[in-house]
């Protein structure tokens, strides 16, 4: 069975109407997570745009068709934690445990709990759609936004140019605390990434299992919206975002990329990034093409 | 306001929906001729607007879909055609 057909059999979990942005890329994560998931799951989504996109009836307006649990910020995995436990303790092992968080809460917020519930091996999957910034509040900078970012934190202007620090790479961070499965995905390569839900929902039944998602946002980088899968797409072809995944057997490289797009290609028509200078953009390109041979020879 | 099919924690009014259709300025309207039923439209619609039947066939709906013209853009063939809401066809 193809991923097409994994997607236009399954029922659509989420509301019908939803209030994210016009081609929202966290709106179609949630969405193809619950079509691969199914019914038999509970879902932790933390403040964030998708929580504010109204997934739990914030203003009554709308809602999941399972149950959903929004946590805090910062104890998303640990609430998790106890909710897995007690399906194991009652017998119900069979049921998915899903957490949808986003950059903020992953990286940021909810670390010292995302990293401890990793080191424990609890039994959930963890999902992190990466927007780089917290969207929801008008685009805060947070550690994975990229070096050279407009956010309203780290303005443009006379001081400083767009955040000053190169971004902090989660995916490989998470891998190191031995957990079941660790990878990263792209909605651009959907046969890759419905694979990699499956995968990690399976593993999930054996240990903490994690998925980074790369989340274009339209309405934080100021692109026009049609253009989001591209984005996605040139994300990973330029090699700042690489798909790889680590399982039982190892650090695997998804899409071998001998000839990556040059970043100068990548930064192009978007709006957080109009004003790069040429050595914010060669350091940008440095820092990705240093971490793609860090992975390249991980994975070997 | 008025179905209660589903359980969510709060609000036990059940779950109402938005009218994300009134957001729509550009309508994507599908050329059948050139569609080669690969279902990229269906992968990529963050809406779940685009539906498929068992026989491949892809159509869209427009209920909810806010327009934002992914479809048209991700196409293989250029298939889907954004068209103004409300102008001329």
């Amino acid at each position: 069975m193809s991923y097409i057909d994994v997607l236009r059999e399954a029922k659509d979990l989420v509301t019908p109407g939803m209030s994210a942005c016009q081609g929202c890329g966290g709106e179609l994560i949630l969405r193809t997570v619950l079509k691969v998931a199914g019914e038999n799951t509970i879902i932790g989504i933390p403040p964030g745009c998708m929580a504010g996109a109204g997934v739990v009836g914030w203003n009554y307006a709308n809602g999941l068709q399972i149950p959903v649990h929004i946590p805090l910020l910062d104890n998303t995995a640990s609430f998790l934690t106890g909710l897995s436990q007690m399906y194991q303790r009652k017998g119900r092992p069979d049921v998915n445990i899903i957490a949808l968080a986003g950059d903020g809460a992953t990286a940021d917020c909810g670390f010292q709990s995302l990293s401890a519930a990793a080191e424990r091996n609890e039994k959930m999957l963890y999902i992190c759609y990466d927007n780089e910034g917290y969207m929801n509040t008008g685009y805060q900078r947070s550690s994975t936004t990229t070096k050279g970012s407009r956010t309203s934190t780290t303005p443009i202007g006379s001081v400083i140019n767009g955040k000053q620090q190169q971004q902090k790479y989660l995916p490989l961070i998470i891998s190191m605390h031995n957990v079941e499965y660790c990878a990263t995905a792209s909605p651009s390569h959907m046969a890759d990434f419905v694979a990699k839900v499956q995968k990690g929902l399976a593993a999930s039944k054996k240990g903490f299992a994690y998925l980074h998602v790369f989340s274009p946002c339209p309405t934080g980088w100021v692109y026009p919206p049609e253009q989001a899968i591209a984005m996605a797409r040139k994300a990973v072809q330029s090699n700042l975002f690489p798909l790889w995944e680590m399982d039982g057997e190892g650090y695997h490289l998804n899409y071998e990329n001998k000839n990556p797009m040059p970043m100068t290609e990548f930064v192009k028509g978007i709006g957080k990034f109009k004003n790069l200078t040429e050595e914010d953009i060669a350091s940008i390109q440095t820092a990705a093409e240093q971490r793609y041979r860090l992975l390249e020879r991980i994975c070997g | 306001m008025t179905e209660r099919n589903h359980i969510t924690p709060i609000g036990d009014e059940g779950i109402y929906v938005l009218d994300t259709a009134s957001w729509r300025v550009f309508r994507p309207v599908m050329d059948k001729e050139k569609c080669i039923e690969c279902g990229m439209c269906l992968a990529y619609c963050p809406v779940n607007a685009v539906r498929g039947t068992e026989e491949k066939k892809y159509y869209i709906t427009y209920d909810y879909c806010k327009g934002c013209g992914i479809c048209a853009e991700e196409c293989p063939k250029k298939a889907i055609d954004m068209v103004p809401e409300g102008g001329r066809e």
